[in-house]
C-alpha cells in the first residue's frame, strides 16, 4: 500500500515531471497566464496519463515490440481527441482559450515518457496510479504558475477581483510582463531553485 | 511474433478505435454546434451593446432581441428594431480577424463592436478582444478615430481597415434599400 502511496506523492516533489524531469515545459508555458485554463489542462493532463497508462499496461503483454510506439500513440491520440471534444461540447470557453493545447498533449513528453518508462513493464492499477501522480506533478506546477501569473498580471484569481480598487487608486498597476509566456519560465526557473537544496539533502 | 500477428492486431486495434471516436463525435455533435451558434449570438449582441449575455441565456435573449435576420452575400442583423450588427472580416499581423459592429438606427454612430482573432500575440495584437479595447468603439461616431493598441499598430490597421472595407460596402447598400 505505503509503494502505491509513493506512486502518487514521489512525482509530485522528488520526481515532478516539470521541476525535475524537465519535461512538459511548452504547455506549461502556454496556458498558465489565468488560474482557470491551467486547472482545466491540468486535469485533462491527468485524466490523459491515468487512462493511456492503464490501457497500454493492460495490452502490454500484446503489443508487439516492433510497433509499441505506434499503438501507444493511437491510445494517447484517441483519449486526447476525446477529451477535446467533450471540453468543445461541454467547457466551450475554457477549451477555446486553450485552444491547440489539448490537441498537443499528444505530444506531451510526460505521456508519451510515463508509456515507455513504466506503464510497459507494470501492472495496471499500479500504472493508473503513475499516471494519475505524474498528471497532479505535472497539474501543481500548472496551478503555482498560474496562480501568481494571473495574481500579479490581471489581479484576478479565477477571473475575480483580487487586488482592492483601493491600491489601484494609490498607483499600483499590474505587471503586464506577467502575462508574457517569458514570465511563465522565470517562475518555473525560480521554483526549480528554491526546490533544489530540499531535493540535495 | 510474426508479422501476421502484428497485422492482425494493428487492424483490429484501429477499427476499435474509429467505432469510440465516430460514436463520441455523433453524440457530441449537437452540443457542439449549439456553443458556436450560441457564441455568434453573444458577439452580435455584444455589437448591440447588450453584454449581460453568457452561454447559458444566449439563445432566449438572441430570440428576444433579433427582430430581422438578412442572410446571403449582405448579412445583417437587427437588434431591437433599430441597431444594425453587421459581420466583418479582414486580416491582422499574423492571421484572420473578425468581428460584429453595431449601428445606430440612423447609420451615423457604432452602438458597439467585438472582435475576434486566429493567431495575435497575446498581450498585444490579441488585446483587441479585450472589453477595454472595444469599448473605446460605444457611441463612437463613424468618422472619429480609436487609440491603437501600444506596441500593436499592424493589428490596429488591420481592425481600422476591415471596419472602414465593411462600411464601404453596406451603407451605400443600406441607402439604397431605405
Amino acid at each position: 500500500m505505503s509503494n502505491n502511496l509513493k506512486l502518487i506523492t514521489a512525482p509530485l516533489r522528488k520526481a515532478n515531471p516539470v521541476t525535475v524531469l524537465i519535461l512538459g515545459i511548452c504547455s506549461a508555458l502556454a496556458v498558465t497566464a489565468k488560474l482557470k485554463p491551467a486547472i482545466v489542462m491540468a486535469l485533462s493532463v491527468t485524466v490523459v496519463t491515468a487512462l493511456s497508462n492503464l490501457v497500454i499496461s493492460l495490452l502490454r503483454k500484446g503489443i508487439p515490440a516492433k510497433i509499441r510506439i505506434i499503438v501507444q500513440l493511437i491510445v494517447v491520440a484517441t483519449l486526447v481527441i476525446l477529451v477535446d471534444q467533450l471540453l468543445k461540447a461541454f467547457m466551450y470557453d475554457v477549451s477555446k482559450q486553450l485552444s491547440v493545447f489539448v490537441g498537443l498533449i499528444i505530444t506531451n513528453c510526460i505521456v508519451m515518457g510515463r508509456l515507455e518508462a513504466f506503464a510497459m513493464a507494470h501492472k495496471p492499477w499500479e500504472s493508473f496510479l503513475d499516471g494519475i501522480g505524474n498528471g497532479l506533478g505535472y497539474g501543481s506546477i500548472l496551478v503555482i504558475v498560474a496562480f501568481v501569473r494571473e495574481l500579479f498580471g490581471s489581479g484576478t484569481l479565477l477571473g475575480y477581483q483580487v487586488i482592492p480598487q483601493g491600491l489601484y487608486d494609490f498607483g499600483y498597476v499590474n505587471n503586464g510582463l506577467m502575462i508574457l509566456p517569458p514570465m511563465a519560465l522565470i517562475i518555473i526557473g525560480i521554483i526549480i531553485w528554491l526546490q533544489k537544496p530540499e531535493e540535495e539533502k | 511474433m510474426s508479422d501476421r500477428y502484428i497485422f492482425r492486431y494493428i487492424i483490429i486495434l484501429v477499427a476499435i478505435v474509429s467505432v469510440l471516436l465516430s460514436a463520441a463525435a455523433m453524440w457530441l455533435q449537437p452540443y457542439q454546434k449549439r456553443n458556436e451558434l450560441n457564441e455568434q449570438r453573444i458577439n452580435i449582441l455584444k455589437a448591440a451593446g447588450i453584454t449581460d449575455v453568457d452561454n447559458k441565456n444566449a439563445e432566449q435573449l438572441f430570440k428576444q432581441h433579433c427582430t430581422d435576420k438578412h442572410e446571403g452575400d449582405m448579412p445583417y442583423y437587427v437588434i431591437d428594431g433599430s441597431i444594425t450588427v453587421i459581420p466583418m472580416r479582414g486580416n491582422g499581423l499574423w492571421g484572420p480577424i473578425w468581428g460584429y459592429i453595431g449601428l445606430s438606427e440612423d447609420h451615423k454612430t457604432v452602438v458597439s463592436a467585438v472582435f475576434d482573432h486566429k493567431s495575435e500575440t497575446p498581450g498585444l495584437g490579441a488585446e483587441i478582444t479585450t472589453d477595454n479595447y472595444r469599448n473605446q468603439y460605444n457611441g463612437k461616431p463613424l468618422d472619429q478615430k480609436v487609440d491603437a493598441i501600444a506596441g500593436a499598430t499592424r493589428t490596429s490597421k488591420g481592425v481600422e481597415e476591415m471596419i472602414e472595407r465593411t462600411l464601404k460596402l453596406y451603407l451605400p447598400y443600406f441607402e439604397n434599400e431605405q
